[in-house]
């Protein structure tokens, strides 16, 4: 197999993909379904700068106290911000306290 | 969340500070393995605190191998944890087990019956018949049926109109209230005689129905016919009637009574010298506490003081301390002056006779003698004079 060939076929597998999902988010509409739930995508809820809450996370890459980067679906979620502390952590959502200040998606 | 943290205390946790290189590896496994953290913080580059529940705790050896981190207890928190510590203090634990069973038991037992409310009856005499009942100190009061008793109490005693009988705390409590015997009098549409009560002189005489037989003046004797029932027909020598005499009689009467002194009196003054005597009594047994010194005193007046240990009103624990304290007395000869053993002797006398002269006479003379014998004593005799109402009834068919 040439990598030309490689190439073309990942692309091919993404494009599909990508109609699965496109298909997935539709339905999720029409059902009236939480599309967290079905499209495997991290729900992140945030309470004035205070709290934040990301349910349907992967796992943690970085910790400290001024930045936290969450693994997700949707690649990396990365919060900034000052005295920032886990108040919880279970194996679906990671409860964040302290005083944020930036929320950013990483592809 | 006051609630989440109420059940972490409940469920016992411990503080832990994790060191290492791969910290946020070390929560992704935990994470993994359903291992609950709360209130991570950061302390630097290496090391953070956390909060792990102690069952969480005991699966973070293999996840500290892994992710090579080293795990240190900083504290332990929670219920479970404060327990523990009293665990060890087994006797601790036992004496306050002990107290409240011991509490509980002593609190089912009667340890005091009070009674009130009796006038005529005697005390103890209650106190044998609910004892016969099987209301005593020392009995368990589950036993005691509170209703049957009073029923029973007021059947077996005559003389009671109303017993209220109930079981407060270690308290059995009596109410009573005693019949008062009505005076018996003589029916109004039965015949009857007026007699005398006592000796005396005839004062007044005034007869609203039936016969006189004295008149004013008269001395009469115990028992004499003073107005009678039987009224003769004055038309019809021999037909009788039978009246129920009605009359007011008045009569002077006397009373004689004496009282003696001696003018060499003996007085006991206090010196101040006390001793106590402390009796414990427990569970109605008594127990001399040994800090007793014997009492050498000749003369003495004992006052005996009773403390039980109670909660509450109703609630008497069967611990009573009895104090008798002795008062020692030093006997001092005194001479009195025949004027003050006079009077001594007069009021004794006075004192005796205002027992016997009933409450409804009036007094309308006294007379005191005073006598001297030779060792000193003196005799007051008193005569005192009185009107009263004299006559009694009695029924004619009795004679």
């Amino acid at each position: 197999m040439s990598p030309d060939n490689r190439k073309k076929q990942k692309k091919q597998g993404r494009k599909k993909n990508k109609v699965n999902m496109d298909f997935k988010e539709k339905l999720a509409e029409v059902l009236e379904l939480p599309k967290e739930v079905v499209l495997d995508v991290p729900k992140i809820t945030m309470i004035g700068n205070s709290s934040l809450v990301v349910e349907n996370y992967k796992g943690i890459v970085e910790y400290g106290n001024e930045r936290i980067r969450v693994n997700t679906a949707k690649g990396l979620v990365k919060i900034q911000g000052d005295c920032l502390t886990i108040r919880e952590i279970t194996s679906e959502d990671i409860v964040v306290m302290g005083k944020i200040g930036s929320l950013e998606f990483m592809e | 969340m006051l609630l989440l943290r109420l059940w972490n205390y409940l469920r016992g946790y411990v503080i832990i500070l994790v060191e290492g290189y791969f910290l946020e590896r070390f929560i992704n496994i935990c994470t993994h393995r359903q291992v609950f953290l709360w209130d991570i913080q950061r302390r630097n580059d290496l090391t953070m605190t956390l909060k792990v529940s102690i069952k969480g705790f005991k699966m973070l050896r293999p996840i500290s191998r892994k992710s090579r981190c080293r795990v240190r207890i900083i504290k332990k928190k929670g219920l479970p944890f404060f327990l523990n510590r009293y665990k060890r203090r087994k006797a601790f634990v036992f004496g306050v087990i002990l107290f409240f069973v011991l509490f509980n038991l002593l609190a089912s037992f009667i340890w005091d019956v009070e009674i009130s409310g009796n006038k005529e009856i005697r005390t103890a005499d209650i106190l044998q018949k609910l004892a016969v009942l099987g209301v005593k100190p020392g009995v368990l009061k589950y036993r005691i049926n509170a209703d049957r008793v009073a029923k029973t109490l007021i059947l077996q005693i005559k003389e009671l109109s109303w017993v209220s009988f109930e079981i407060r705390g270690t308290k059995a409590k009596l109410s009573i209230e005693e019949r008062r015997q009505p005076p018996s009098l003589i029916p109004k549409d039965v015949p009857c005689n007026i007699v005398a009560e006592r000796d005396g002189i005839i004062h007044s005489i005034i007869v609203k129905n039936g016969r006189e037989v004295v008149k004013e003046g008269d001395t009469i004797v115990k028992g004499q016919l003073l107005v009678s029932g039987v009224m003769e027909n004055e038309r019809e020598p021999g037909q009788k009637r039978l009246v129920h005499s009605i009359a007011e009689i008045k009569a002077r009467t006397w009373y004689e009574g004496n009282g003696t002194t001696n003018v060499k009196a003996i007085e006991a003054i206090r010196t101040g010298n006390v001793k106590s005597v402390y009796t414990l009594i427990l569970f109605n047994k008594k127990i001399k506490l040994p800090l007793n010194k014997g009492i050498d005193f000749q003369n003495y007046d004992k006052v005996e003081l009773k403390k039980v240990l109670q909660v509450g009103e109703n609630f008497i624990l069967p611990f009573w301390l009895v104090i008798e304290e002795y008062y020692e007395n030093k006997l001092v000869e005194k001479e009195l002056s025949i004027e003050e053993a006079k009077i001594i002797a007069r009021d004794n006398a006075l004192k005796k006779l205002m027992k016997i002269i009933p409450d409804d006479a009036k007094i309308i003379n006294q007379i005191i003698d005073y006598t001297q014998s030779e060792e000193g004593l003196i005799t007051a005799n008193v005569i005192i004079e009185c009107i009263e109402d004299i006559g009694i009834t009695e029924e004619i068919g009795g004679e």
